[in-house]
């Protein structure tokens, strides 16, 4: 007969083996993906760079102090309008999840605001607002609230009823309704908007940066570009994924496991 | 049967009740309800007969189109004022928070009625103790069972120390035996705490094991059928063959009335006489 202990062990020793199989699996892609690239520097005639400049590039650019400033810009641009599109995204997206009127006013703006290619609200926002570094920015708040809206009213909308009847019987009062109870029913769905406004956000930004401005990771991508630099643009960009990869996994992670946790 | 030697007539009073959920088809018409302070009433009707919708509108959640309830000589209405009785209730389906552990979900709605910081914790210990569930207080509510669920659910309702407890067939989801087990401990801990419970069933015999006084209701839109006083001493037991007959007797009456046809059952002796 198997004892309680054995079956723990016996758990503890497939969810090792997963964890393995996965390494391995992630091994496998790597070294694919590494081997087709290396491929592909053979039969471009030079315009795809070889690993080996890939590696050197990033060196050089991991150690350059202005590198180093134009992370920082760009980081402190996808803050900002990162920011500010969670903000007005999540306060417009729980009132529309919450008000059948607020909801008839502003869905037909949020549908059209999605089907918006995003290049056209940095085009519009540079014609009417010139290429200060805010018109970037504003367009790109513009360009993000509607997906983070979308994530956010699909949130409020799946909530358990039963629990506002809950709110409402025991008296629990508007502030602990959004912050107990509301709050954390959205909170997969608000973490989700979250990250999707950061990663449009990053893709975003390096986009308006190319356009408009002579300072940050978009600009140096560019600039890379104009001087015939591939390995640089290729390093500048997995230098910026890195850092922000990084900052997920300081601060997303954490946040979702804190948020989360009682669902393990 | 009569007020409790130490309770108030008529603590809870429904008048004419009448609750529509679209403006035009009703849930509840013309329904009537009194209990004493302390009294334990039951309201007995088929499923989707409007009884959840009488608790709904005794909680204050639901707007009556017409008639009007008081408990403890308030008037019960949608934004009651802080000085209106509290109400506990226990749901079908617990209703927890499944973010917040089994203490943290009882001292939130203590933290909403105003009950000092002081006065949580104790709370909280001993009505967890109370309902032989102290061990679980930092336990998940995904992590309990549905017996437990619903225990933890009742102690939230008791722990708030309401002027009356509404209940809405919290053990119908229940599996028999642990049923059994929680009616039998709902009566103990309605006879220690003395509180005013309106308890919504479908079953007879669990109305007729717990209440002092059943109100039977006809199918929906629900009003009064019949109000029948239970007539026998606690502690009661659940095979008792009193509670028996009297639930023939019950069934006998809403047969027809609950649309299920004229009654196939013999009449019991006292019917005949």
């Amino acid at each position: 007969m198997t004892t309680a202990p054995a079956i723990a062990v016996e758990g503890v020793g497939l969810r090792s083996r997963e964890r393995s199989r996965r390494v391995q699996a992630f091994i496998v892609a790597s070294l694919l993906a590494l081997g087709v690239w290396q491929l592909a520097t053979f039969v471009s005639d030079g315009w795809v760079p070889s690993l080996g400049r890939i590696a050197a590039a990033f060196l050089e650019d991991l150690t350059t102090v202005q590198v180093w400033a134009d992370i920082w810009v760009t980081f402190r641009r996808i803050l900002v309008t990162f920011s500010a599109a969670t903000v007005i995204g999540v306060g417009l997206g729980v009132a529309i999840g919450l008000s059948r009127r607020i909801a008839a006013f502003f869905r037909p703006i949020i549908v059209i605001g999605l089907a918006i290619p995003d290049p056209v609200y940095i085009i519009v926002a540079i014609l009417v607002l010139g290429t200060e570094e805010s018109s970037g920015l504003i367009a790109l708040v513009i360009a993000l609230v509607p997906f983070v809206v979308n994530i956010v009213v699909s949130g409020v909308r799946a909530r358990d009823q039963g629990l506002d009847e809950m709110s409402s019987v025991y008296r629990l009062g508007r502030r602990r309704y959004l912050l107990d109870v509301l709050g954390r029913q959205v909170a997969p769905a608000l973490l989700a908007a979250t990250r999707t406004s950061f990663a449009f956000a990053w893709k975003l930004i390096v986009l308006v940066e190319a356009l408009t401005q002579p300072r940050g990771i978009g600009a140096q991508i560019y600039y890379s570009f104009r001087l015939l630099r591939p390995d640089h643009m290729i390093s500048l960009a997995l230098l910026f994924i890195i850092v922000l990869r990084a900052t997920e996994a300081i601060v997303f992670t954490p946040l979702e496991r804190r948020l989360l946790g009682w669902m393990r | 049967m009569p007020a409790r030697p130490d309770g108030n007539a008529d603590y809870i009073r429904v008048a004419g009740l009448q609750v529509s959920y679209d403006g035009t088809t009703l849930a509840l018409a013309d329904m009537d309800l009194v209990a004493s302070k302390g009294d334990f009433v039951a309201v007995l009707g088929p499923s989707g007969c409007g009884k959840s919708t009488l608790l709904h509108a005794m909680s204050g959640v639901l707007q009556p189109q017409a008639g009007g309830i008081e408990i403890g000589g308030h008037a019960v209405e949608g934004s009651m004022g802080s000085d209106a009785p509290l109400i506990g209730y226990v749901f079908q389906d617990h209703r927890l928070l499944p973010w917040r552990t089994v203490a943290q979900n009882i001292s939130i709605v203590l933290h909403a009625a105003g009950v000092p910081k002081v006065e949580i914790e104790d709370r909280i210990e001993r009505y967890l103790t109370m309902l032989q569930i102290d061990r679980l207080r930092d336990a998940w509510p995904m992590r309990l069972s549905g017996g437990q669920r619903q225990r933890v659910s009742i102690a939230r309702a008791l722990a708030l120390q309401p002027a009356v407890v509404l209940m809405d067939e919290p053990f119908s989801t229940l599996d028999e035996v642990t049923a059994r087990l929680m009616r039998q401990q709902l009566a103990e801990l309605w006879q220690e705490s003395g509180q005013t419970i309106v308890f919504v069933t479908h079953s007879i015999r669990e109305a007729l094991f717990l209440a002092n006084r059943v109100y039977v209701l006809t199918k929906g839109p629900a009003r009064v059928l019949e109000v029948v006083d239970i007539p026998i001493e606690r502690p009661r037991r659940y095979e008792d063959p009193r509670l028996t007959e009297l639930e023939g007797q019950i069934v006998n009456r809403v047969m027809s009335v609950w649309g299920y046809g004229e009654p196939e059952f013999e009449p019991t002796n006292q019917e005949r006489q």
